[in-house]
């Protein structure tokens, strides 16, 4: 380290240093607000209600108790939220490993055209596509019915799972099915016993994000839902349009609408840019 | 094995493609059972003499442009930031992109909340900053406000792939520039945005087709307003088929913002080119 001049040092330790300084802004833009969401939810209602911020104040729970309280209980939310999402999740998983390693293994001229056809499905805007679902749903009966609110989120779920199946799917040395039908395997069982194993990081990454879209979703739910099927992101839309906001409860609920999911994101990191991109980005 | 997908999905994607198009062509009743009357190319015309439609897609291109560009140049600085940052890089990565997860809905609540006049803490810190008032109730301040917002939440996803690709540029590519003695700002120049313009492509595609799909964010803050100020073509949309009623009409906006977002996607499909799906 010697050999490399004074100057150079300096200049590295001041390059470092501002850098770490920006991190540090960085940090604060991105995490300030949640931060001051997750505090606001244990606050009492009188020091969330200050012109000037509070920052001391004894915390409680009583934000969280009223979301499971009396006449204004958001479990039953929350199970809806869990049954649309979960249900989409599973089916979109599951055609789609079948339906991308299909299409993983297809070589065709107009394999760009299925290509083309399955990501413009999912790219549709959500405000066009609510119209024909809205009458379609209506005619057959699957207005706030959770079974049409799972229908709705597999309209973006499956393009999705099918695309990023047939990415992690491609990304499988073809020897090892050879080497498994050389064996005696049927297709299915190469694809049940070897193939498959291998591409367990992709499904959990295509389950996790599968999830968080639909249990993020607000516009469909608004559309289709009633009273028997409402989520979670409706009861916070809710209590914002009721005349006086409470936002005690505000910020408890969208504390427990959001950390679920930020974990869950956060526990596939490592393949988070290939599923953002649909596998036109390997990350790492 | 592909079929029992593709059926589903032919029956979630064609069904209403088609129907959508016949919706554009009619009037939707929904009073008394549904039924579609046809009138011809009405809508059609309508649409292109609407000048409110018109004015939705102008706001619809200056908050595209605003939202993508921010969200790209700041993505872009931050990705660097993380790359140069030695000591606990992952955790750091980690954190940043936790906004991302975040329901849209939860986004627009939690920035209406910041920005009250009376509580919000953002509102707070603008007042000590001398600016006083409500961010949502001005025209101009409004749409800055859903901007940072969408900006707020996304810019991590860019981060996220740049640095990837940031990540992923030679070693030794960095090393001979350092050995000819190229400086910071020139071995970016000169070395790593050349390698890495595919996945900056491929990161600005990915986010301008989400950015005509989601309009949460500004359906639970200003739903459209002050006096049409954010009224981007989707909150649009929504209002003519849900409030006023004409689904129809409502169809054709649909259709157009359809095609919007099958250029991208085609153009999706061409960076990827001969990589992976399309191979």
């Amino acid at each position: 380290m010697s050999a490399v001049p004074l100057r150079r040092r300096l200049d590295r330790l001041s390059a470092s240093l501002l850098a770490a300084a920006l991190a540090i802004v960085v940090l604060v833009w991105t995490l300030a607000p949640i931060a001051w969401m997750v505090v606001s939810s244990v606050k009492p209602t009188a020091a969330i209600k200050t012109a000037s911020p509070t920052w001391f104040f004894e915390p409680t729970l009583e934000h969280y108790q009223d979301l499971i309280g009396a006449g204004n209980d958001v479990r039953p939310f929350a199970k809806n939220s869990l049954v649309a999402a979960g249900l989409s999740t599973a089916l979109a998983v599951t055609l789609g490993a079948l339906g991308g390693y299909g299409l993983a293994h297809w070589h065709h001229r107009s394999k760009r055209h299925l290509a083309f056809w399955i990501i413009s499905t999912r790219m549709a805007p959500i405000a066009a596509v609510i119209l024909p679902l809205f009458i379609l749903f209506r005619q057959l009966g699957l207005i706030d019915s959770l079974l049409g609110l799972t229908l709705a989120y597999l309209s973006f779920n499956l393009p999705f799972a099918i695309w990023l199946m047939s990415a992690f799917f491609a990304d499988v040395p073809p020897s090892l099915e050879e080497a498994a039908r050389v064996d005696g395997c049927t297709r299915w069982q190469a694809f049940w016993h070897v193939v498959l194993p291998t591409t367990t990081p992709g499904l959990v990454t295509t389950a996790v994000l599968c999830l968080v879209f639909s249990w993020n979703d607000y516009a469909f739910a608004s559309s289709f839902s009633g009273p028997g099927s409402q989520t979670l992101p409706m009861a916070a839309g809710r209590l914002i349009t009721q005349g006086g906001v409470d936002w005690g409860q505000l910020t408890a609920l969208g504390t427990l609408i959001v950390l679920p999911m930020v974990f869950a994101g956060l526990a596939v990191r490592r393949w988070l840019v290939t599923g953002l991109t649909l596998g036109a980005v390997t990350g790492e | 094995m592909m079929l029992p997908a593709l059926i589903l999905l032919a029956a979630l994607s064609l069904v209403p493609f088609i129907t959508l198009i016949v919706m554009s062509f009619s009037e939707v009743k929904l009073m008394g059972g549904i039924r579609f009357d046809n009138v011809g190319a009405e809508n059609w015309r309508r649409l292109l003499t609407d000048a409110d439609v018109r004015a939705s897609w102008e706001i619809s291109l200056v908050y595209f442009a605003l939202t993508l560009g921010i969200e790209m140049a700041l993505g872009i600085a931050i990705a660097l930031v993380v790359h140069r940052v030695t000591w606990g890089r992952n955790l750091l990565l980690a954190l940043v992109i936790v906004p991302m997860f975040m329901a849209p809905i939860v986004v627009g609540l939690l920035g209406r909340f910041l920005t009250d006049s009376t509580l919000g803490l953002y509102a707070w810190v603008l007042r000590c900053a001398g600016f006083e008032g409500d961010l949502l109730a001005g025209k101009t301040s409004a749409l800055l406000t859903v901007v940072g917002l969408d900006v707020w939440e996304w810019t991590p996803l860019i981060a996220l792939v740049t640095f990837a690709g940031v990540s992923a540029v030679p070693a030794p590519l960095l090393e001979a520039a350092a050995v000819d003695g190229a400086g910071y700002f020139q071995t970016l120049r000169y070395i790593v945005f050349p390698s890495i313009r595919r996945v900056l492509l491929v990161a600005l595609l990915v986010r301008a087709m989400d950015a005509i799909r989601f309009f949460d964010i500004i359906t639970i803050t200003t739903n459209g307003g002050p006096a049409d100020a954010t009224k981007i073509i989707p909150v649009r949309l929504y209002e003519t088929a849900f409030r006023f009623r004409q689904l129809g009409y409502a169809s054709c906006i649909g259709l157009v913002m359809l095609a919007f977002s099958i250029l991208m996607a085609n153009a999706f499909v061409r960076v990827l080119g001969d990589k992976g799906l399309t191979r």
